[in-house]
């Protein structure tokens, strides 16, 4: 540190060190002719003895370590050197900013999705316990579902866990004082906190009597940034009485504040313990008792095991537990192969130090692979960097080949270029990071976006800053080893010889760098074009039905206090007002909303001529009379609900089904579905008694991508359906529409809250989110390689064309054609062009098969896609090399002969 | 002919500055002259090489210096001993004391 400081100051420390010296040497030489040594002789032996330049030299090192020094030197040389050049330094500094930038951007969105770990204590030992194999019985929710007793049984294996919770991401109705309305919350263990190592940041957390017994624990703790946003941070927030779900709850505590809940994609507004299952989750059944299938376990393991020796450890008890498991109230009836498939499941345990997150599942590979696509693209900018600095040193070949001449040792020159492409790209790196917040901030724009303002931040943090500070060295290395180890090859001699502009050249190696690069940007652009056509492919296919003036909203009556038989009474009433609004064409209702991502879905048991089960899960839907007119799905066979199915005769169970002809086509070739019986579930005591009264046209249901067998039910009181959403035609634009159904919804109930008001297509676009990001960024990523490596080899050609000016003036001269002028240039570019493709189809092939699950109708390695990809890059690129070899053909022999 | 002086082994001649100084601040001038005294023409130390050393003292934080005015009336440079190159001293003299009594041990060994 004192060492930098020094550099600024050496001035003044030469100065001081002239006048210590020289005080020295006047004593000295006063102190022998004072003894009768004549004064010059005096000061002949004292410059002798005391040898001053060599003295000062190694103060100097002791003031700055030498390599130290030097560094400065260069690099106060290469600021100069660049800032004389400005042209070049702006476009070096450029392509190295956008490579830089890109790649910290998507780098911050990899960090804070997939690698960062919870602000947890100790969050390396935390683990998921996960279930491999038949589970058996239902359950809600997504991914390593597990049931509530299982957690309890856990807890006990103290040997391998210093802890176990269990949570599950639920949506509830909170009022506090106002209006309900919806908040995300994570309905918790007792253990949650304890386990997380998460203390309150006032009050207190949920703690194990909270979740003693059903009920036991009517308390929530908020998030700290609840807390802020909707309390205005209130110090008196303890002991507030609020309604979750119409039912009374006490807030005790407020959860410290770095933390965000145990899932990146769904931050949650409180937590609720697990014992008030039956107020936050309205219609569920004995979930603390019960095998069902709803929430994560998350664990602490003992610091003296690793997760496959804690998996290998569990499995005895585990095998244990299944059998126990069968004798719970509520597991269903099985066949004796499905018994087999179950009893033969394992426990699997991985480490889980980033929690648990589906978001993290779905955006992991999009990312991995943008990331990738940033690196080829910072590599691309570096090569780009190399060629200019290449091109920029045989400029330079002349300083070089005199510094050389006056001694410096090769060495010494090659760590000078190193050092400039160090300095650019820290430069760039300093550019890059200025701006990537706002390219942080473009791109969660494109995640889906009801998750991503909570849970994803655009601020830069330390570790980003470190892996930029990194990826700028790497760059900088990267550009400037080229050139640096160019300039260690070259004779003096022809250096010196060779003029200006001419010489030092490194033609060679400039050829492969831009071969290199075509190659690159070759790779970025088939990807590009295959996303792209992804994207519009599944744009062009749509969801399958009609979704032009179609708009949605859902309405969620179990959390507002309703029964079930009082939601369909009041959905019925606001669905009459609905019909007879003037904007309304057409309307229907289906109890779960389309293209979420989500589905209800279960097995069925089928009776044709004979009795069998579905081999796959069935995606299923509960809908109302003229929900497919709405949606212009046309009707195959058969007949469309009507009013009586939706209320049957029946207690329970469905009066009638609909299938979609996907399930025709699998389950019921060569059968008249009309006359086939099904039955919801797969054990032996389903009676398959509801008749199929039709057959619809497919449609997707979950996402764009999928194609499933659908039955739908009709909706009806008897079956919990407390949701629903309402599908509307609408005449005029959809803002009108809105209104009229808030009117509508809120003279209904002026407490219930309305919810995803939208329209379809808009629910269709954000469906593909991840979609239009990966076609977005990688197109752009295509065009800037493509930039990058045109830019690239025009500089080559330029280059090859001006050094060989002579060479073509005299062919001119002897007769050659201007065609064989312009041939001989081209021919060098069709080369390079051609040797780029051909290193570029093998790996792209190579990389295809990484990228096919992101793809949708078009293989990887689909010929058209990649010819076109081809011939884009090879016009362009033949195009750039056209310009100078153009300007080749039309030199005039006599300009050319005299300019020696 | 040899030269009766022998250099000053490496080393050494930080501490014997070190030693000059901790009896009063002395110029580099100075400071030379005093080793020339001490060594009484048996130790050469290079007049140059005193400076290097006297920058490192200065920089490791052992030495303090200050512009005064000499006996001469010229402004010079003078050296003095900071709590820390006391403190540097010491451990120094006990280090050659117990290296010098080493050698003299074996010495001793070797000629009985």
């Amino acid at each position: 540190m004192i060492e930098l400081f020094n550099w600024f100051r050496r001035r003044s420390l030469e100065r001081a060190l002239d006048r210590e010296l020289q005080y020295h040497f006047d004593h000295r030489v006063a102190d022998l002719t004072a003894a009768g040594i004549p004064e010059p002789e005096a000061r002949r032996r004292v410059g002798v003895e005391l040898g001053l330049a060599q003295v000062r030299e190694e103060i100097r090192d002791v003031w700055l370590t030498r390599w130290f020094r030097d560094l400065l030197y260069d690099l106060r040389f290469s600021a100069r050197s660049f800032l004389r050049s400005p042209g070049f330094t702006a476009v070096t500094l450029l392509s190295l900013a956008l490579g830089i930038g890109a790649t910290t951007a998507i780098y911050s969105l990899v960090d804070q999705v997939i690698l960062h770990a919870l602000p947890i204590h100790d969050a390396a030992r935390l683990v998921l316990v996960d279930w491999d194999g038949d589970q058996v019985g239902g359950g809600f929710g997504s991914w390593n579902l597990m049931s509530y007793p299982m957690c309890r049984d856990l807890q006990r294996q103290t040997r391998f866990f210093d802890g176990v919770l269990c949570r599950a991401e639920i949506d509830v109705n909170l009022s506090a004082g106002s209006d309900p309305k919806p908040v995300s919350a994570e309905i918790v263990s007792g253990s949650y906190f304890s386990v997380l190592g998460i203390g309150p940041a006032l009050g207190r957390v949920i703690e194990e009597p909270d979740d003693a017994a059903p009920g036991a624990g009517p308390v929530v703790v908020l998030s700290h940034d609840f807390w802020q946003t909707e309390f205005g941070g209130a110090a008196d927030i303890i002991g507030r009485k609020v309604l979750i779900n119409q039912h009374p709850m006490t807030i005790v505590g407020v959860a410290a504040a770095a933390f965000h809940g145990v899932d990146i994609g769904a931050v949650p507004a409180l937590w609720i313990p697990a014992s008030m299952y039956a107020q936050a989750i309205p219609g569920a059944e004995d979930l603390l008792r019960s095998p069902r299938f709803w929430m994560q376990i998350l664990a602490r393991l003992r610091p003296d095991f690793t997760p496959p020796q804690a998996q290998a450890g569990l499995q005895p008890w585990f095998k244990a537990w299944l059998q126990d498991n069968m004798l719970r109230p509520g597991f269903p009836i099985i066949s004796a192969d499905r018994r087999r498939e179950y009893l033969a499941s394992t426990l699997a345990i991985t480490s889980a130090p980033q929690g648990h997150s589906p978001l993290r599942r779905g955006l992991s590979q999009p990312l991995w692979l943008l990331f990738a696509a940033t690196g080829v693209l910072l590599g691309l900018a570096c090569l780009n960097v190399a060629g200019l600095f290449l091109a920029h040193g045989s400029a330079r070949g002349r300083e070089i080949g005199t510094r050389l001449a006056l001694g410096a040792s090769r060495g010494r020159i090659g760590r000078q270029l190193l050092t400039d492409s160090l300095l650019l790209a820290l430069a760039g790196g300093v550019l890059g990071v200025a701006v990537a917040p706002f390219a942080i901030r473009a791109l969660i724009a494109f995640l889906p976006q009801d998750l991503a303002p909570s849970a994803l931040r655009g601020t830069l943090s330390l570790r980003l800053l470190a892996f930029t500070f990194f990826a700028s060295l790497i760059a900088g290395l990267l550009s400037g080893l080229a050139p640096a180890l160019h300039a260690g090859g070259d004779s003096l001699v022809s250096s010196l010889r060779e003029r200006a502009g001419t010489g030092f050249g490194g033609v060679h190696l400039r050829k492969c760098i831009v071969t290199l690069q075509v190659a690159f940007s070759l790779i970025l652009v088939i990807g590009a074009a295959l996303f792209v056509r992804t994207l519009a492919g599944l744009l062009d296919k749509g969801p399958g039905f009609d979704t032009s003036s179609l708009v949605s909203f859902t309405l969620d009556l179990g959390k507002n206090g309703y029964s079930a038989v009082d939601s369909v009474r009041l959905i019925d009433r606001i669905h009459d007002a609905v019909r007879v609004l003037p904007v309304t064409r057409g309307s229907g209702i289906a109890r779960n909303e389309l293209l979420t991502g989500g589905a209800w879905n279960g097995d069925i048991t089928i009776q044709t001529d004979r009795r069998f089960t579905t081999d796959r899960l069935v995606n299923l839907n509960a809908v109302s009379p003229g929900f497919f007119a709405t949606l212009s799905v046309r009707l195959l066979a058969g007949r469309d609900f009507d009013q009586r199915d939706s209320r049957p005769a029946r207690e329970d169970g469905r009066a009638c089904a609909i299938v979609n002809e996907a399930f025709v086509k699998r389950y019921l070739t060569g059968h008249d579905p009309l006359g086939a019986r099904i039955g919801e579930g797969s054990g032996p005591d389903v009676k398959p008694d509801i008749p199929i009264v039709g057959v619809v046209t497919d449609f997707n249901y979950r996402g764009l991508r999928e194609e499933s067998e659908q039955a739908f039910f009709p909706i009806s009181d008897k079956n919990q359906d407390f949701g629903a959403t309402f599908y509307v035609k609408v005449r005029g634009t959809p803002e009108q529409a809105f209104q009229a159904f808030r009117g509508v919804v809120r003279n209904a109930d002026p407490q219930l809250p309305i919810l995803g008001l939208r329209t379809v297509e808009e629910q269709v676009t954000r469906s593909l989110n991840t979609e239009r990001m990966l076609a977005a960024l990688s197109g752009s990523f295509g065009a800037l390689a493509l930039l990058l490596s045109l830019i690239g080899l025009y500089g080559v050609m330029s280059f090859v064309v001006t050094r060989r000016t002579r060479e073509i003036g005299l062919r001119l001269a002897l007769g050659a054609t201007r065609a064989s002028a312009l041939r001989l240039v081209l021919r060098d570019a069709i080369t390079m062009i051609a040797a780029g493709i051909a290193i570029a189809l093998p790996c792209a092939a190579a990389l295809g098969k990484l990228v096919q699950s992101q793809l949708f109708g078009v293989t990887a390695t689909d010929p058209a896609t990649v010819a076109a990809a081809a011939l884009i890059l090879a016009t362009g690129a033949l195009a750039a090399a056209f310009i100078p070899a153009w300007r080749a053909s039309n030199v005039s022999p006599t300009d050319a002969l005299r300019l020696d | 002919m040899p030269s009766p002086r022998f250099p000053i082994p490496q080393g050494t001649l930080d501490m014997l500055i070190l030693q000059i100084l901790s009896l009063e601040p002395a110029h580099g001038y100075g400071i030379a002259q005093r080793l020339e005294q001490i060594s009484r023409s048996v130790v050469q130390v290079n007049q140059g090489s005193l400076y290097p050393a006297l920058h490192r003292l200065e920089q490791k934080g052992w030495l303090r210096a200050e512009w005064k005015q000499s006996e001469t009336g010229r402004e010079a440079k003078f050296y003095a001993l900071t709590p820390a190159g006391r403190r540097q001293l010491a451990a120094e003299k006990d280090s050659w004391a117990r290296l010098s009594g080493a050698v003299k041990l074996i010495f001793e060994e070797g000629s009985r």
